[in-house]
């Protein structure tokens, strides 16, 4: 008989638009992070750290990168005769087909799946944050207050406590009540949408919402559960942690790497994070280079000037190129003498010689300005900029342009070019 | 593939210094990333052969490391797989392996339960990138019974450490001296030899029983006149790192961009067994120069012209030029070196210096260290 004490699920099927171009052709778990990872590398390696060998994967969106990184889990250690990691997208039943339509809609859709383990506990987690954490520790915590569901917070500042789901708990760790971006926290412990549920209480939950529209944990589930007076607990947890849904948030995140001990350390031997190594060979740093401050990826080559940057694996930086407080992610090409500023550019595109990125007056994106905003400067994957031309800020280019793109060579500041059809 | 694969990887060589102290050369760190028998393998598993024997005997703990999963290199399928021979006591043999050809003849039921026509011989000192089918293709077109694959040295490179041939115009080869005092030729054996497997079986059997070990001198050259054995020249890269300066010159031919393209950016790639380190980092005040650095490292001070391998801490006010540093040195505040190979793992004290002053000096130190 197949037996599993704890498996995972990760919800991995969402888009995350607030991250713009860099979402346009991958899920948001697939987005790479860190010079050579990818978002879901991190509540993947979580999991095998934690002696979590079973590990369900609900992609929908845009799912082939994802599938492609995840394969049968190799890099992970997921790669079992029994459990393993498992994709799980959504398929058509018996009279009909439907998508994921909510977070917990999702799970329930794979009742059958997380049955086959005959597992006591349940853990949810979601693929688009960036953290250490021991969810074996989280499961001892679960079975010492006799929890029905525990939830893991996080202590935010009181002043931005109305930003997230405040939970308010008592003295002993169990939640009294829920405020969701409440005008006037009664805590400051945010939900950070990790939970652990026994098995049965998970089940019984999904099976009753199961024609609840959008069904959700933070909307439905849990409220359910709450209501029905099953014992939630709160699991503080007061490592690093960081949502990355914003592209603000995902280049302070990336930047943050940089430091000298930064505060999220990749290079402690202890908690190792897993990724799916395309490029091995080392990476060269030319005669007249300069490199500070940045963290780069393998088979890099370095010609040109790189300062506080976090370059990918297998980009090549020009002669007399110049990349300030920027991202480049893997393949990425910068042409000799161009100029890179507070720029994200995404997988395969090429920068053309001379061009300058991120430069000038600072003006809010006239397309969509709560997205590329931040000063920042994004280029989607596969793009072309050709020669000699000049970008501004809060800018989105995708696509193979060309000269006559940019007229008078110049795209001004707070404009979207889009040659790829992928600005919505 | 119609062909097996065995790469001998048992041996040592004086040469190589103190660097054997801890490896057998197939498992010499090369180029940042790799493994000298990452090359052989890699070339194999691109020509699509399946099955593959690796036998060793000198040191091999390390390199036993290096293939403890066949997944790297892709072998490992239903059909072939990687498989480590040493030798071995049974009711009939209490010998280590004598010679090559004893080894091949220890392992001759492997052999002869294979079902692949042929067998590509290689070693696992050589970096290049072959494609072991052309090869054969050539055996066969040229109705071969052993084919040697060998490569023109430059007439200023010492050849005298190599089995060197001389071939006749239709490269059938004519002369073969292992390793002479003096250069009868600039064509040297690669040391990768592609035979029919009954062939094989049948002439290993035949030296065994005359008490002869030794697969060039006494199947080689003993046969050059009897059998048709044949040259294949590699006309891309190929370097043997058995010594100590042809192992420092190999690293340092990274350095040259067309080294790089051919290895790294031309299919096909190079495989090996992937340890899980994060992006080098460059810390400030980190200057480096026609360097290659490899994944896990950190740089704080200056390096240049050099190879610095995987997980290598590089301390403030360092100053490392010509040098290779293998993996998981840690090199501490303003340490001086120049013309140094520094073996893996070691810890350098702070404000210590190296100089090869003629010649490269390997550097092995055995201090504590202390890291949080």
């Amino acid at each position: 008989m197949v037996k599993k004490e704890m498996i995972a699920m990760l919800l991995a099927g969402g888009q995350g638009s607030r991250l713009g171009v860099l979402t346009s052709k991958v899920a948001k778990p697939a987005v790479a992070f860190g010079g050579k990872y990818r978002i879901i590398d991190f509540p993947l390696s979580n999991c095998i750290n934690s002696g979590i060998d079973t590990v369900g994967v609900l992609t929908q969106y845009q799912p082939l990168r994802l599938n492609t990184h995840i394969g049968i889990g190799i890099p992970w250690d997921l790669d079992r005769n029994v459990g393993g990691v498992t994709v799980l997208p959504p398929y058509e039943k018996v009279g009909k087909a439907e998508w994921y339509t909510g977070t917990a809609n999702a799970i329930y859709q794979n009742l059958a799946y997380m049955e086959s383990f005959n597992p006591e506990y349940v853990l949810i987690l979601s693929g688009d944050h960036i953290y250490k954490m021991d969810y074996e520790v989280m499961l001892d915590y679960h079975k010492a207050h006799k929890a029905d569901v525990s939830i893991a917070v996080m202590p935010v500042p009181q002043e931005e406590a109305s930003r997230f789901g405040i939970v308010v708990t008592n003295e002993n760790g169990r939640i009294l009540e829920f405020q969701e971006k409440p005008e006037h926290p009664k805590s400051n412990l945010a939900s950070m949408g990790i939970y652990i549920f026994s098995w049965k209480v998970l089940k019984e939950a999904l099976l009753t919402l199961k024609d609840q529209r959008n069904c959700d944990f933070g909307k439905h589930v849990i409220p359910y559960c709450h209501e029905k007076g099953q014992t939630l607990v709160a699991y503080e947890y007061n490592g690093y942690w960081k949502d990355v849904g914003t592209l603000g948030s995902y280049w302070e995140a990336n930047m943050e790497l940089i430091d000298i001990i930064p505060e999220f350390n990749l290079y402690e031997e202890f908690w190792k994070i897993y990724t799916k190594n395309d490029i091995l060979p080392p990476q060269y740093v030319a005669e007249d280079s300069v490199v500070e401050r940045c963290l780069v990826g393998d088979g890099s080559e370095i010609y040109g000037e790189v300062y506080n940057s976090v370059i990918g694996c297998g980009v090549v930086i020009e002669k007399g190129a110049v990349v300030r407080d920027s991202i480049l992610m893997q393949n990425v090409v910068i042409r000799e003498g161009a100029v890179v500023e507070r720029g994200i550019i995404a997988e395969n595109s090429v920068i053309g010689a001379r061009t300058q990125l991120g430069i000038g007056e600072e003006r809010p994106n006239r397309v969509k300005p709560s997205v590329y905003a931040f000063g920042l400067a994004v280029v989607g994957e596969d793009t072309v900029i050709p020669p000699d031309v000049r970008i501004g800020k809060n800018t989105a280019v995708t696509g193979k342009t060309l000269p006559e793109d940019y007229p008078d060579g110049v795209l001004e500041s707070g404009e979207t070019l889009d040659k790829a059809g992928d600005v919505q | 593939m119609r062909a097996v694969g065995m790469i001998l990887a048992g041996g040592n060589s004086y040469r190589m210094k103190e660097l054997s102290n801890k490896r057998a050369i197939a498992a010499m760190p090369i180029a940042g990333s790799f493994r000298g028998i990452d090359f052989a393998l890699s070339s194999m598993s691109n020509s699509n052969i399946q099955k593959v024997a690796v036998l060793t005997q000198y040191n091999s703990r390390s390199l036993n490391e290096h293939l403890s999963s066949s997944k790297w290199w892709d072998f490992g399928r239903k059909q072939g797989g990687l498989f480590v021979f040493p030798p071995m006591v049974t009711s009939d043999n209490d010998f280590w392996y004598r010679g090559t050809a004893d080894a091949i003849h220890q392992n001759l039921d492997f052999l002869r339960q294979c079902h692949e026509p042929y067998v590509v011989i290689a070693s696992g000192d050589g970096v290049y990138k072959l494609d072991y089918a052309k090869v054969l293709e050539y055996h066969i077109a040229r109705k071969a019974d052993i084919t040697v694959v060998c490569k023109d040295l430059p007439s200023t490179e010492d050849a005298t450490r190599f089995g060197l041939i001389r071939m006749n115009e239709e490269s059938r080869i004519v002369q073969f001296d292992e390793k002479p005092m003096a250069a009868s030729s600039h064509t040297v054996s690669c040391g990768i030899y592609v035979i029919r497997r009954r062939q094989l079986i049948e002439l290993i059997e035949k030296s065994i029983e005359e008490g002869r070990h030794d697969f060039v001198k006494d199947v080689l050259i003993r046969y050059k006149d009897v059998k048709r054995i044949f040259g294949y020249k590699i006309k891309d890269y190929w370097s043997n790192i058995a010594s100590v300066e042809s192992y420092y010159q190999t690293n340092m031919d990274f350095l040259k961009k067309e080294v790089r393209d051919y290895f790294f950016r031309q299919y096909p790639d190079v495989h090996s067994k992937v340890d899980d380190n994060p992006p080098a980092k460059y810390n400030p005040g980190s200057k480096v120069k026609n360097s290659l650095i490899a994944n896990g490292s950190i740089i704080n001070g200056y390096v240049e012209n050099s190879v610095i391998f995987k997980k290598v801490f590089v301390g403030d006010g360092c100053v490392i030029k010509n040098s290779i540093v293998l993996d998981d040195v840690y090199l501490g505040d303003n340490v001086y070196l120049e013309n140094c190979i520094v073996e893996s793992r070691d810890t350098l004290r702070a404000n210590s210096r190296y100089v090869g002053e003629d010649g490269i000096r390997i550097v092995i130190e055995s201090n504590e260290r202390y890291v949080l």
